[in-house]
Formats: C-alpha cells, structure tokens, sequence
C-alpha cells in the first residue's frame, strides 16, 4: 500500500488546491470540458443531483464555510473516478474527468446528506476492438489473480487459526504474491488497499489490519496473531474480489497501472521496507513486475503498431529485469532481503528505472487507440 | 555576405571575427537582444571546441560520470546523440522538449522553467574503459589510460572513472541540477550513473574579465591560471593539435578530475604563519612572498621549497601549463569522523594527460599541502571537439 495515484490519474486529469481569489492563471487544463461548481456545506455537497452529458467535465469544488466536509468524490459503485481532498473551509480544489453515460455516486462524507446522485446521459463512446481486447485480456488475469488471492487467503488464514506457524508462514509468502500482481487494482478501491496491505505506522494502530500485522506477529513474536485479523483479512480479499468483477478499464489505464507497479517496487520493495518482518521483498518485487508484464501484455499490440521501437525496447528491458533478478532465486522462491548488498540493490533498482522510463510513454501512446 | 547588413548581422559578424582572432575559442557571447544582466545569457553550445572548457567559469557544478550498460556500437551513438540534442536546448535556455499530452510524463522534468540558461555549458567526455569496448579499442588514444597512482593517494573506485562524463556549470545550480537529471532520464537503460558531485562555487578564474575566487582554504586559487583570452596558451597547453592522433580527437582536449578532500578540522588549527607558508601565497592579497600584489610574478627564491605554487609552478615542471577549472564542493558530514566533508573538486584540461601527471609526481609527497589534503576520487576522459548544427558530440570517433 503506498502510491494510490495510479489508475486515479489516467481519468482524473487535473486535481488541484487553490485559494479562492487567486485565480487568473487558473488550471486551464480543463478547457476541452465544461466545469460544473460544487459546494461542500455542512447539510451535504449542492448540487445533491446533477444530470450531465458525457464527456469532459472538471469539478470546481468550493468550502464554503463546511467544518464537517473537506471532501467530493464522484464514485462509480464503490471505485473512485475522481475526488478532491482536504478542502478546509474557504479553500477551493478542482479534478476533471471524461464521464461515460451511467449512473454515479457524488459522495460527501461528514455532510448531513453524504450521497448524491449523478446521471451521466449519451452514447457511449465506441471502444475500438483493440482496447476492448485489452480490456477483456487483463480483465482476465485480475480475475484470475483475485481467484488465486483468495484461494491462497483461505490457506493462509487456516494455517493461521491451526497455530501452524511454518505452514503459516509459507501460506503467507503465496498469498502475497497474487496480491502484488494487481496491487493498483485494489488501490483504485479507496480504503480496501490499506485495510489489506498497509505497513506499520501507515495508518493508525487501532487500525492496522490485512496481511502485515500478521507477518510481524509470525515473524517477530512466533505467533498466529488474533483471529479478528484473519477473519478482517479473509474479509477484504473476498471484497475484493467481487469489486473487481464490476471494473471496466481502459487501455490507458492499464499501462499506468503497469508503471504504478514498478513504482511500488521502487518505492518500497527495493528498499526491503515492505516485508520488513519476512523479508521476502524480493517475492514481493516479481509479482510486481509479473503484473507489470501482463498489463503491458495486455495493450502490446496497440504499441507494436504504434511505436514498434518502443515495444522492441520495453521487451528488452523486461528480459533485463529478468536476469537482474536471476541471481536471487532460490527454488520458487528468493533470497532473504538483508543478505542483499548495497551493489546487489543498486542494480536490482536500475533495472527496474530502465524498464519503468519507456513503459511511462505506453499510456499516452494507447489513450483513445 | 549580404550587401545590406542588419544590426543582428553586424553584432553576429562581429562575434564571428572575435571568435576568429581568438582562434575560435568558445568565449561567452551574448545571446543578440539580451541585456545579459540576467540568468537569460546564453553560451553557444555549437564551435570549434566544446563549451565549458576556455568558457569563463560559471559559478556551479553538477558533475556526473556514467557507465554504459547497453552493449552495442549502435546504442552509444545514440545516446550521444540524444545527450547532444538535449543539451543543445538546454543551453539555449529551453526544455528539453514539448508536451503534446496530457497523459505522457512530461518530456522535460520542468524544474528549470523561467531560470533562463544561466551560461550552461555541457562538457562531455569520453573514458578509457570505454575503449575496452564497442569495437573502439584501435581508436583508444595511446594516452587515454588510467592515470598512475600517486604518492597519499585515498582514492574510493565509487568516486573514480567511468565510461562516460557529463559536465554541466551554470550560473544557476538549479540549471546545472536540471542538465543532469535529464540527461540520466534520457540514457536511462542504456547508461547508469557511477558517480557525481556537485560543486558550489568556482575556485578558479578562466578569464581576465573574472576576479580571483578563493578556495576553501581561504586563499585566492588559479591566479596564474590559463585564460580564455590567451589563444596562443590554449592552442599549446589545451587544445589536441591539428597534427596529432588519433585524428578524432583533434580540437579536443583532456579533462583530468580529482576529489580532493580538504581536512578542514585540522587546516583550521594551522596558524597564519603555517597557512601562508604552506601555499606560498599572502592569505589576505594573495600576493606571492616578497611581492605585493596577487598578480607579480612569483619569486621562487622568496618562496618556501615545499610551498604549494612553488612546486606547480611552470618554472619549477619545465614549463608545464594546464588550465584549471575546479570548484567548491561539500557532502555534508563525514559519518564516521564526524567532520565536514568539503574540499575542492579540481578539474583540468590539457592536451595530453601527461601534464597533469608530471605536476601531481612533483606534488604528490613533497607539497606542504599533503598534510591538509586526500585525493579521494580520480578520473580521466577525452573530451571530443565541438560540433556544428546537427552534428554530435563524438561523431568523429563514431561517425
């Protein structure tokens, strides 16, 4: 759990704070798209219902003296689109989104009245065969991630209340692994990703749940941890599992998703801070970029005929991802994080840059393809 | 030439016959229009020799070596030619390049927006190691070989060599910062960095319209130093010649670097008397001893044997010259002393080597300098000629 911008950004174009007054300049990022005023009061966000057609459309979303509400969301079932935050009284912020035709959710939580009702009316803009292809293909394999997620889950969660240990801590290290693979997926659920996979001191103790707080109590005490933790894990996989099924993605989106992966291994896995207890960040880091490899997969063909060069070169840099992390295998699994080097690191984390730099052009090249 | 002469084409004629009776040294000009009193003012990037050399020193560094990793003939051409490209829009105070989607990472890392170009110069060069591949190793300059090791030396291989050198000063850190971390973006995958060092002040002055900075030390550094303006010097100290080989390399240079750690801590301790003695200089004037301006020529009779100018002196290494082009640097704190890190990141040029390394044998050992001072990292490169519009920078080796 850690970056959340990810799938977010590729519909949310533009978010930003600013105070009021200080316009001029102004986000003129937005000026393809019409900008509907939203206004957070302590009785709810005005408008409560707002009809709209689909296309671009930027939220200018004011404070206007609202202690209780500092937030919008504009949700599609239980996945944000777009959302402003922490907009104090008297502070404005602003997102835009492209908006398909259908039926959405503006949430205001801590208003009086928190939801309100969007309605999004016209034709749907075609999805060329391409992008329903890579739609359906990577739909496909977070499906089957999450399948395995759970299936895994359950393995673990029994070992757990059979007061297995070492069952338990090998369950652990293959219940990760889907997890990592479609991390941006979960992250793209608002609070499910941190209620699965958040670190130690990333929210607050009272609410420190999912797959960590069990693998400090595996790992540093020698024991199950409390059944309240694998019933909430058990929980939220299985969550998880049923939202991802109402998801529908863009081409864009998923090359992000795949470039939000490797910055997750940048982030935190290259520097052993993610499974700080195991230390099996290097698992950690395969699934990452297997579930890089397969959103790239999964658009592929739309960059072969776009960029050939670029395929050829994101190819290549897989296969240099590959053999930097060859040397650390050990049988289906890797060697422990701290008997890595500095050295061993730093390569490990250039091959890493080297692949994300052209994977970070696939989104643009893909978008509206 | 046009018959009929507009006042941008009398300013550019005139700069082209300076440049002429300079023998084209890369002199700073003024970019036609700009009052030059701002970080707008604009160093060519295009010449006979590459700029950042007999450029008049800019206030900062960011220097960087880089290692290749792509293996191929084909890849390091291209990165030249990528580098070249890039830098040619930085130092003309642009971004590296346009955004046409909202949904591509920006091309330029935007950090350097409105600083202007702030007299960026981008130096490249090119190590020996590099020569052990790409098919390169019949064009390996004979003197292109890792400098010998010298008497005190501390030298840390995280600091040293490399197979590639990209030297950026500006008159703005923020610009020379900006150069670097784009130029690593765009080689990413095909070269890694190996090592860097920033530099926040220059230590020595390239030119006679510059007044003496001091180095850290607190005395007035490179008063005798080779200057822009001295063509004639340049031509026989700095530039390879137009006769000598490898052909490539002609119009060229080489670039020596040392880190030299300065014990600060213990220098601090050293009386005046000591100081003075110990560089051969007055602290205050900067003049020589027996002298009594910075300028006068040094009296070697006057000056301790072991004095610091004594022992570089020309005089004193059969009339050896070479143009230096050092700065200030700290890294903070040294963890497991607890003393500051700072010294002096010494860089020169000269047409062969073999220069500097007779006057670092004469020092190494002899200097009283030695006692407050550690070479902790070390490099050579060649530095290939300049290039003209639409040409890269190490064409004439890769072609």
């Amino acid at each position: 759990m850690t970056l959340r911008s990810g799938l977010l950004a590729a519909t949310a174009v533009a978010a930003s704070l600013a105070l009021p007054g200080c316009g001029g300049g102004g986000d003129k990022s937005a000026a393809s798209g019409r900008t509907v005023e939203v206004t957070l009061t302590d009785a709810g966000c005005k408008p409560e219902r707002l009809r709209l057609a689909a296309g671009p459309v930027t939220f200018a979303v004011e404070n206007d003296g609202a202690e209780a509400v500092s937030e919008f969301e504009v949700l599609d079932g239980d996945r944000i689109l777009g959302e402003v935050e922490n907009v104090a009284p008297g502070l404005s912020g602003r997102f835009s989104l492209t908006l398909k035709p259908g039926r959405f959710t503006m949430y205001c939580p801590g208003g009086d009245t928190e939801r309100g009702a969007l309605v999004v009316t016209g034709a749907a803009a075609g999805q060329t065969a391409g992008a329903k292809a890579a739609a359906a293909r990577y739909g496909r394999y977070v499906e089957a991630q999450t399948a395995l997620l759970v299936s895994r889950t359950r393995t673990f969660v029994r070992a757990l209340a059979a007061g297995d240990i070492a069952a338990s801590k090998r369950a652990y290290a293959a219940a990760r692994i889907p997890y990592e693979a479609i991390e941006p997926v979960a992250e793209s659920f608002g609070g499910l990703d941190p209620a699965i996979d958040a670190r130690e001191g990333d929210v607050p103790a009272s609410r420190w749940t999912g797959f960590h707080p069990i693998e400090q109590a595996l790992w540093v005490r020698g024991t199950a941890g409390s059944a309240r933790l694998r019933t909430k894990l058990m929980h939220d996989v299985v969550e998880l599992q049923r939202r991802v099924r109402t998801i529908d993605l863009e081409p864009a989106q998923i090359a992000n998703g795949s470039v939000e992966l490797l910055g997750e291994v940048s982030k935190s896995k290259i520097t052993g801070e993610e499974e700080r207890y195991s230390h099996l960040d290097l698992v950690d880091v395969e699934a990452n970029v297997d579930g890089a490899r397969a959103a790239f997969d999964a658009v592929s063909a739309m960059v072969a005929s776009a960029d050939p060069g670029l395929a050829t070169r994101i190819e290549a840099r897989f296969a240099g991802v590959d053999r930097a992390l060859r040397p650390y295998r050990r049988g289906d699994s890797f060697v422990s994080y701290p008997t890595l080097t500095e050295q061993d690191t730093r390569a490990l984390s250039r091959s890493i840059d080297a692949l994300a730099e052209p994977l970070s052009r696939v989104g643009a090249i893909v978008a509206g393809r | 030439m046009s018959s009929r002469l507009t006042r941008g084409k009398l300013l550019a004629a005139g700069a082209l016959g300076a440049g002429a009776a300079l023998g084209g040294v890369g002199i700073e000009r003024l970019a036609t229009g700009d009052d030059g009193g701002d970080g707008r003012r604009i160093v060519p990037f295009h010449g006979e020799h590459q700029a950042g050399i007999a450029t008049p020193a800019q206030d900062r560094l960011h220097f960087a070596a880089f290692d290749m990793v792509a293996e191929g003939r084909s890849e390091l051409r291209d990165v030249l030619r990528d580098w070249t490209r890039a830098a040619e829009r930085m130092c003309a105070g642009e971004a590296v390049g346009r955004d046409d989607t909202p949904l591509a990472p920006p091309v330029d890392t935007g950090e350097a927006a409105g600083l202007g170009a702030a007299r960026l110069t981008v130096t490249f060069g090119l190590g020996p190691s590099l020569f052990d591949c790409f098919g390169l190793a019949a064009d390996r300059p004979r003197a292109l070989v890792e400098l010998p090791a010298f008497a005190g030396d501390e030298l840390d291989p995280g600091r040293s060599g490399g197979d590639l050198a990209v030297q950026a000063c500006a008159d703005d850190p923020q610009v020379a910062f900006h150069a670097v971390r784009n130029l690593a973006r765009i080689g990413r995958g095909a070269v890694v960095m190996r090592w860097s060092q920033l530099g926040f002040g220059r230590t020595s002055s390239t030119s006679r319209t510059q007044a003496t900075p001091r180095n850290l030390m607190g005395f007035k550094d490179g008063t005798n130093n080779i200057k822009a303006e001295d063509a004639d010097a340049l031509a026989r100290n700095v530039w390879v010649g137009p006769r000598a080989a490898p052909a490539w390399l002609r119009g060229g240079t080489y670039m020596v670097t040392r880190r030299i750690r300065m014990l600060i801590e213990v220098w601090d301790r050293a009386s005046l008397d000591d100081q003075e003695r110990t560089i051969g200089r007055r602290k205050e004037s900067g003049a020589p001893f027996g002298r009594s301006g910075e300028f006068d020529r040094v009296d070697l009779a006057s000056t301790p044997a072991d004095a610091h100018i004594r022992l570089a002196a020309p005089a004193e290494n059969r009339g050896t010259r070479i143009l230096r082009r050092g700065y200030s640097f700290t890294d903070g704190m040294d963890a497991e002393l607890g003393q500051l890190d700072a010294g002096l990141f010494f860089v020169s040029f000269q047409n062969d080597p073999a220069a500097f390394v007779t006057l670092q044998r004469r020092l190494a050992g002899s200097d009283a300098l030695d006692e407050y001072i550690k070479h902790t990292g070390s490099a050579l490169f060649a530095c290939p000629p300049g290039v003209r519009p639409g040409g890269y920078v190490g064409e004439t080796l890769l072609g």
